[in-house]
């Protein structure tokens, strides 16, 4: 079998205030980003954007963005990710950058990267919490996920290690 | 200067021109446009911007000889830039709103084989 | 950033370095066996007007002929069969593309080579090989009729075969370029008497003469090929050749916007150059006179360190070196540069394209 190989990036979208980021939506990044494309590498690189390439996943609240390009061309769509400043949304700018955490080659390894990645987060959230309850919401959230990180190893072992192929 | 006769020595090199040279001239459409070889070039960088942006056009190429008046030039490129050019100099096709084409008569990896271009009597550069 | 943007065909540059007084050298068979010249062109340092004997050889290069519409299985004519049994005989199909058409070349040998398009190669029906440069499916086949064969006399079955395809299945014409030159006497009405029943011109190589004022000009050590040490390496200097051939300026800084050649370090300058260029349709044993003269010269006091010679083949020509198959692809380059010193050492550049083989 063969089949057409795509490298999923998973990207934060990083923004001034958390407003910003209920206007995320596909179409708004999508247009973002062959905005920058063409600039960075002319109507080439935006024709290598409209093959294959697409917005998989946005989560609105978090701020989470996974994009979809050809294996072949992403690191030259990867290159223009940088200078994407600012996204247009119903009629509003969005002034934001792109902070891409990781990339895989199935949404599955993206997935699994996002959990540990949000997991270590909390951690880090910690020592920057001011009140005590605060703290008290912090502490519960990690006991959670604790307790969720050994029945996900569990099940891990069962259905062995597959789809694992990252780059850097 | 009485030295003995060299022996022999033979040296093969695959690919070892870095730079590739090309043969163009500009053709406009209907008028011509009087073009000095500064603004020939500026043509050219625009044309690659258009193509393949600020970050793929950022290649260094050098204009060797330009003539103004049958709108020719030699262009010198790097090995990994020729494609890029060459593909920029087929979809240029203005140049100030003057309908205009870029003919690639000869491509070389070395100067010396585009001497054959260069020739007075004006018939086809392929032939005699 | 995307590498197939960055690759391109490749390009074969051989450089070789001995002495004309070495017995073993060939330089006279790399002279001899390339075979269809199309541009010669002769740089002499130090000098302001073209020697008297050189000028002299130039003046005794054979003329060529150009004939149009002449068949090809004209050559399979008892006449002309027997003029080319003779040696010396060049023949190249004039104005016809060897990536589109069909091309059709006679080298000295007798081989009479025939490089065609799929459709005429079928409808020939004579045996060839498909061409060695090819994308994916055979487009262009060779064929090589042994003209000097002892079974392709006129009245064998091989002969008449070979007439029936030439003559009837696909009769091929084509514009040809002919020159002769008899390795003894001087037979020059033979080849007019052969074409009298075709159209044709006698054209003359065309000479131009260029004297060149201070110019800079790389260091060249005869026995430092590679330029490790003394000179330049074989490529810049092919370079700076060609520079000086195109009136290509050498003085431009580092910082200018439209151009960074410089010629290659270290240089000197010189008072004068002279180029002259020979073009036409030019027999290897010109281009072999031509260089006896010059070695000549040079042994001569009082004249330059060295001389070069640069010999172009015919882009589109179905051969360069000896019977090995040529293409175009994006240039078509085969050309040769021969440096003399005047302790009769030589180096020899012979470079090609990407649709060619090594050179010998």
């Amino acid at each position: 079998m063969v089949r057409i190989k795509y490298r999923y990036l998973l990207c934060e979208v990083c923004v001034s205030e958390r407003s910003g980021l209920q206007m995320l939506a596909e179409r708004p990044i999508y247009d973002a980003l062959r905005a920058a494309l063409g600039k960075a590498h002319g109507a080439h690189g935006a024709a290598l954007l409209s093959v294959g390439s697409s917005v998989t996943y946005v989560n609105a609240y978090t701020g989470v963005v996974l994009l979809r390009f050809r294996k072949a061309h992403y690191r030259l769509l990867w290159s223009a990710l940088p200078f994407v400043t600012s996204i247009w949304s119903r009629g509003q700018k969005v002034p934001c950058f792109f902070n891409c955490v990781h990339i895989g080659g199935t949404i599955r390894t993206c997935q699994k990267f996002l959990v540990r990645y949000s997991r270590q987060q909390l951690c880090r959230m910690l020592p920057h919490c001011k009140t005590e309850a605060e703290k008290q919401e912090v502490r519960r959230a990690v006991l959670s996920c604790s307790l969720n990180k050994f029945r996900e190893e569990e099940e891990d072992n069962d259905f062995g290690e597959d789809g694992e192929e990252t780059e850097a | 200067m009485d030295e003995e006769p060299s022996s022999y020595e033979r040296v093969a090199y695959k690919n070892d021109s870095v730079y590739h040279y090309m043969k163009i001239c500009l053709i406009f459409g209907n008028e011509r446009k009087p073009l000095s070889a500064e603004q020939f070039k500026q043509l050219i960088i625009s044309g690659l911007k258009e193509l393949y942006g600020e970050v793929g056009a950022a290649f260094p190429f050098d204009v060797l000889t330009f003539d103004q008046f049958v709108l020719s030039a030699i262009l010198r490129v790097y090995n990994n830039g020729l494609v890029k050019l060459w593909s920029a100099l087929t979809l240029i096709g203005s140049c100030e709103n003057e309908s205009c084409a870029f003919r690639v008569t000869q491509v070389s990896s070395s100067v010396s084989k585009l001497i054959l271009v260069l020739k007075s009597t004006g018939t086809s550069c392929r032939s005699l | 950033m995307s590498s197939h943007l960055e690759k391109c065909a490749r390009s074969l540059l051989v450089c070789e370095k001995s002495s004309f007084m070495n017995e073993a050298s060939r330089h006279e068979t790399h002279v001899c066996k390339h075979s269809f010249n199309y541009k010669i062109s002769v740089l002499i340092p130090e000098c302001g007007v073209l020697p008297a004997d050189i000028a002299n050889v130039i003046s005794h290069f054979k003329s060529y002929f150009l004939v149009r519409d002449l068949p090809v299985y004209k050559f399979l004519d008892a006449k002309f069969l027997d003029t080319v049994k003779k040696g010396g005989f060049y023949a190249l199909s004039y104005k016809t593309r060897i990536d589109e058409d069909n091309v059709v070349a006679l080298l000295s040998s007798g081989h009479l080579v025939l490089s065609l398009d799929k459709d005429t190669y079928q409808q020939l029906g004579l045996e060839g090989k498909p061409s060695e440069y090819k994308h994916r499916k055979d487009m262009r086949y060779v064929v090589t009729v042994d003209l000097t064969d002892k079974s392709l006399v006129p009245g064998t079955k091989r002969f008449q075969q070979v007439l029936l395809s030439l003559k009837e299945r696909v009769p091929l014409k084509s514009d040809f370029l002919l020159t002769r030159c008899p390795p003894g006497a001087e037979e020059d009405g033979e080849l007019q008497a052969l074409l009298s029943q075709h159209t044709y011109e006698e054209c003359r190589p065309t000479v131009i003469s260029r004297s060149l004022t201070d110019i800079p000009r790389p260091s060249l050590h005869p026995s430092d090929l590679r330029g490790n040490a003394h000179s330049c390496t074989p490529v810049q200097f092919l370079e700076w050749l060609g520079s000086v051939n195109l009136n290509i300026r050498c003085n431009n800084s580092a910082s200018s916007f439209l151009s960074t050649y410089v010629c290659p370090e270290p240089c000197a300058t010189v008072n004068k150059v002279l180029l002259c260029t020979v073009t036409g349709f030019i027999p290897p044993e010109d281009v072999y006179a031509l260089l006896q003269e010059l070695r000549r010269c040079l042994a001569e006091p009082g004249f330059t360190d060295w001389v070069s010679l640069t010999v172009h083949g015919f882009a589109d020509s179905p051969v360069s070196w000896g019977a090995a198959e040529h293409g175009f692809l994006k240039g078509g380059e085969n050309f040769y540069n021969l440096v003399c010193f005047k302790n009769q050492d030589y180096w020899l550049h012979m470079a090609t394209g990407s649709q060619d083989g090594c050179p010998p």
